[in-house]
């Protein structure tokens, strides 16, 4: 049984909708990450779980109990704030120490277990700190370490490391799910960033305009998202969305008068006008003609990282981006090449609803 | 442990409790609340009727006559006159003191911080002792401000007994006391001003005066306004200062609003009159409190705003 | 950044002499004056050298005072603990009923809060006879008249809405999530108030309660309409004492010290507080 359950949670400010019949369920010792860019209501959803705000309608469910009228300091539940939300007033191992003092523990017992999640963490040398002595990363690491100290069995982290440096922030994604899976706690990670969520996410819930747009496996949302803007979010460089006419046969999509294969069981789209998605990384590039490909030219090139990232166009005006190791012999600008798409990377969208378009199978 | 325990335990009462939580929080606000409105309406209603203490067999409702009657009043159209004379004169007096002495002390330094923090002092003394200490120092037998003064020549001046002086002297107390309130807030708005007009006005070679008229007083018309509004409806209400000084005296030259309608009540007993001439008053002070308040909260708005 | 030359700041330092000098003479003369008898006050010219005595001071606090005209029973010591009970007493009770009530104008959006706050507030500038007159006429029913009980629950029209204005903007600038951070690490909401609001808060309040104790200090027409002689503070006292007959001079700068040093010494002491409290009443609320 699910150890934490969002049944149809409705949040409302005035006649604002925020959250809008969000429902998703998590295992114990899962960690799940709810996606989506901001305004979305990841927070306000994160609040609602935690019983900091309370909803219009629908339940939070925690280890098989309904929570949705009990107080926060009764669900067994941590959470780090994106600023960090340290008091002030009290040092860096009070503030670790905050939730062990509610449980009514010996103070050795608070002792001993403070030092060694700061241990942990790496902050036991600046235990006796007060927050605003501490830099950015160790405020993060405090606020984790109050959070995770009293072992909740529900561990709510919003977007931590938002506020933290570049090279602190790649770190952390790295220690985190180590980190976590050492307390075996149910997590909830809110993140704005595809690639943390992708990292870190045992299943990703993703969240636009406070709706649930998909919840499954991080691959299966990159390579099978239910909709355009759940495509859109995912990916770097951003994918490519043409649009295109299906055949009558449906067995071909045309756009521009350039066409791509499409794979088998699309015959309810036969005819009709479609958006398709394309990745980069799945447009295969020759030097020569082979069957099926497009004639494109270089327009640009832009290196990132291990790859680089080039736009193509075809005479006829289509245009693509495309990424290739940088290992491979280097591209000019003006050269020619022969893409291609394997069919079944073809992502098809109705127009109206954005909705990806499921091949039948019969 | 005690978390699932209690959550089985906890059931609606969770939602009920931060329901009304708030409400309960402010019930002795609201009690205060009361505590002003009820006899508020009560002077509303006696405002409107005859009433007078020694004679209670002629209580009796008179809808607006007391207000009405008021109009052919010479004495109701001297407390007006006094009044706003007196009001006028110290805000603007110590408007324009307050303000001098605020740039004299605009820079931050030790001296000028010992200065400020000593000119606090007149304003947290008792406006009814102030007075007192005035009184002392005019008195015509051992005050020191009657021999100064007789030193320059007037030798019999009189202060607070005489008609001819007696505003002035109670406009001086005034400006002793409150011209620090105004001090302490143009010098916060003077030192909050952002340095870079005032420096590039510098670079250009600009007059002081220049800057002084056309740069710093445009900046600061917030915070002159609040300390002119803020005094102007705490002057023309001015009890203490003048009851302390003469009563009202000497006659009816300084029968202010408050020390007329203190005497109505208490000498003459007439209940109707007195609580009408609060009402007038605080007509005047509820229009002018209504600017203020709605400029004081377009403020607050600016420095709070969306936090 | 403004470089004066020698004759400006000669000018400023003169300036800036005379209004010294305008604003702290009363309260040094009265000082000196306290310290003299009758005949060194009456005598022309007045001068700052003289022998200090403290005869008056004695009068006031032993209550007793004798002349040769005969004895005179002072009762001004009554009238300093009357100040000194009454205003402490009025701002304990502003702050136990306020602070809560603060925080939940500040945390909180509901309709009767926004009504509570807007009558406070627009009658924070009424007359106070406006309210008082009516009041006398009650209490002689309610059997309050000259009782500390009442003349402490209207001292909270004075010092309450001050609290309330001040206080708010305290709790306002704490960030919410603090607190929610000490509820979800299982505090109760009671706890979390006592342990993370008010501490945050604590220099609002503090500044609230010293401004709130120095306004009903120095409060006159209240205990002018609501007292009688025995429960009447000092402000109220002290123009009784000049009026009677048979009192010396000395003793009436004497009472006078007496009456304002302590507020005083409060305004010295805690002048940062009294600044923002001040400012903050008039612009940030």
């Amino acid at each position: 049984m699910a150890t934490l359950q969002v049944d149809r949670i409705t949040k409302k400010f005035k006649t604002d909708v925020v959250l809008d019949e969000v429902s998703f369920e998590a295992e114990e010792g899962e960690t799940l990450v709810i996606f989506g860019p901001s305004g979305s209501g990841k927070t306000v959803l994160l609040r609602v779980i935690a019983g900091v705000y309370e909803p219009e309608e629908g339940k939070v469910v925690l280890q098989g109990h309904d929570m949705t009228d009990v107080a926060p300091e009764h669900r067994d539940v941590g959470m780090a704030f994106q600023n960090f939300a340290l008091f002030p007033h009290f040092s860096a191992r009070e503030n670790i120490a905050s939730p062990l003092t509610a449980l009514g523990k010996s103070d050795s017992q608070i002792e001993e277990q403070v030092l060694s999640i700061a241990k942990l963490l790496k902050i036991e040398h600046v235990l006796e700190h007060f927050p605003r002595a501490l830099s950015n990363g160790q405020k993060q690491r405090t606020a984790l370490a109050r959070a995770l100290v009293a072992a909740p069995k529900t561990v709510l982290l919003d977007d931590p490391l938002r506020n933290v440096d570049a090279k602190l922030r790649f770190e952390m994604r790295l220690e985190l799910p180590r980190l976590l899976r050492r307390f075996g706690s149910t997590v909830l990670y809110v993140t704005q960033d595809y690639r943390e969520a992708m990292a870190l996410a045992d299943r990703i819930a993703v969240l636009v305009g406070g709706k649930i747009a998909q919840f499954d496996t991080p691959e299966s949302i990159y390579l099978r998202p239910s909709s355009i803007e759940v495509a859109k979010l995912f990916g770097e460089p951003a994918i490519n969305i043409l649009r295109g006419q299906v055949n009558d046969e449906a067995n071909r999509v045309s756009v521009n008068q350039n066409q791509f294969i499409l794979p088998k069981g699309f015959h309810n789209n036969a005819g009709s006008i479609c958006d398709i998605g394309i990745r980069p990384e799945s447009i295969r590039l020759f030097r020569e003609k082979r069957a099926g490909t497009i004639s494109l030219e270089v327009i640009t090139i832009t290196p990132l990282n291990e790859r680089s990232v080039v736009l193509l166009r075809s005479q006829e005006g289509l245009e693509l981006l495309a990424t290739y190791p940088a290992e491979e012999k280097t591209a000019k600008i003006g050269d020619p090449f022969w893409g291609m798409v394997v069919p079944e990377d073809l992502l098809l969208f109705e127009i109206e609803s954005g909705q990806r378009c499921l091949p039948k199978q019969n | 442990m005690s978390s699932t325990s209690s959550a089985l335990v906890a059931p609606k009462s969770g939602r009920l409790r931060k329901k009304i939580l708030p409400y309960l929080l402010s019930l002795p606000a609201l009690l205060v609340c009361i505590g002003i409105l009820i006899p508020f309406f009560t002077a509303v209603y006696y405002s409107m009727m005859r009433f007078r203490l020694n004679l209670p067999y002629l209580k009796g409702f008179i809808w607006f006559d007391n207000y009405i009657n008021f109009l052919s009043d010479p004495a109701f159209w001297n407390t007006v006159q006094i009044s706003l004379t007196y009001a006028f004169l110290t805000v603007g007096l110590e408007l324009l003191l307050g303000l001098g002495i605020a740039v004299l002390l605009q820079q931050p330094s030790k001296f000028n911080n010992i200065v400020s923090v000593l000119l606090l002092l007149p304003l947290m003394t008792a406006p009814a002792l102030a007075s007192l200490m005035w009184k002392l120092m005019t008195n015509p037998n051992f005050g020191i401000l009657s021999y100064l003064v007789s030193m320059l020549g007037f030798s019999d001046f009189r202060w607070a007994s005489d008609p001819s002086t007696a505003l002035l002297t109670v406009v001086l107390v005034d400006i002793w006391v409150y011209t620090p309130f105004i001090m302490i807030l143009l010098l916060a708005g003077l030192r909050s001003l952002p340095k870079q007009p005032f420096e590039a006005a510098a670079l250009d070679g600009v007059p002081q005066s220049f800057i002084f008229f056309r740069i710093t007083l445009p900046m600061l018309m917030p915070y002159l306004l609040t300390a002119t509004l803020f005094r102007l409806l705490e002057s023309i209400q001015q009890f203490d200062i003048i009851y302390s000084m003469t009563q009202g005296g000497p006659g009816d030259e300084l029968m202010v609003f408050q020390v007329q309608a203190y005497l109505e009540f208490f000498q003459y007993t007439n209940v109707g009159r007195s609580t009408a001439l609060l009402m007038v008053l605080w007509a005047i002070t509820f229009a002018l409190s209504n600017v203020f308040i709605k400029h004081w909260l377009r403020l607050r708005e600016r420095t709070h705003g969306n936090g | 950044m403004n470089q004066l030359s020698k004759s400006q700041r000669v000018f400023r330092g003169t300036l800036l002499g005379l209004v010294i000098l305008f604003f702290m003479f009363p309260i040094f003369w009265i000082f000196l004056m306290s310290f003299q008898t009758n005949e060194q006050i009456l005598r022309i010219p007045p001068s700052i050298f003289f022998e200090p005595t403290l005869i008056n001071y004695q009068a006031l606090i032993t209550g007793r005072l004798e002349t040769q005209a005969g004895n005179l029973d002072i009762a001004f010591m009554e009238n300093l603990w009357n100040s000194v009970f009454l205003s402490s007493s009025a701002v304990l009770l502003s702050l136990v009923l306020g602070v809560p009530a603060a925080y939940a104008f500040a945390r909180y959006r509901f309709r009767l809060g926004e009504d509570i706050a807007f009558t406070i507030l627009s009658f924070r500038f009424a007359p106070p006879l406006l309210v008082l007159l009516p009041l006398t006429l009650y209490f002689e029913d309610i059997g309050l008249s000259n009782t500390y009980t009442g003349l402490i629950w209207v001292y909270q029209l004075i010092s309450l809405p001050l609290i309330l204005w001040i206080v708010r903007g305290y709790f306002e600038d704490i960030s919410p999530d603090i607190e929610s951070a000490y509820r979800l690490a299982g505090h109760s909401w009671l706890k979390t108030f006592m342990k993370i609001s008010i501490p945050l808060a604590r220099p609002g309040i503090a500044a609230a309660g010293l401004l709130s104790f120095i306004f009903a200090w120095n409060n006159f027409v209240f205990a002018l309409v609501l007292a009688s002689a025995d429960k009447q503070p000092v402000t109220v006292g002290a123009l009784a004492f000049v009026t009677a007959s048979g009192i010396q001079y000395g003793q009436i700068a004497a009472g006078i010290v007496l009456s304002v040093t302590p507020t005083l010494l409060l305004a010295l002491y805690a002048q940062r507080y009294l600044v923002e409290g001040l400012s903050l009443g008039a612009v940030k609320g």
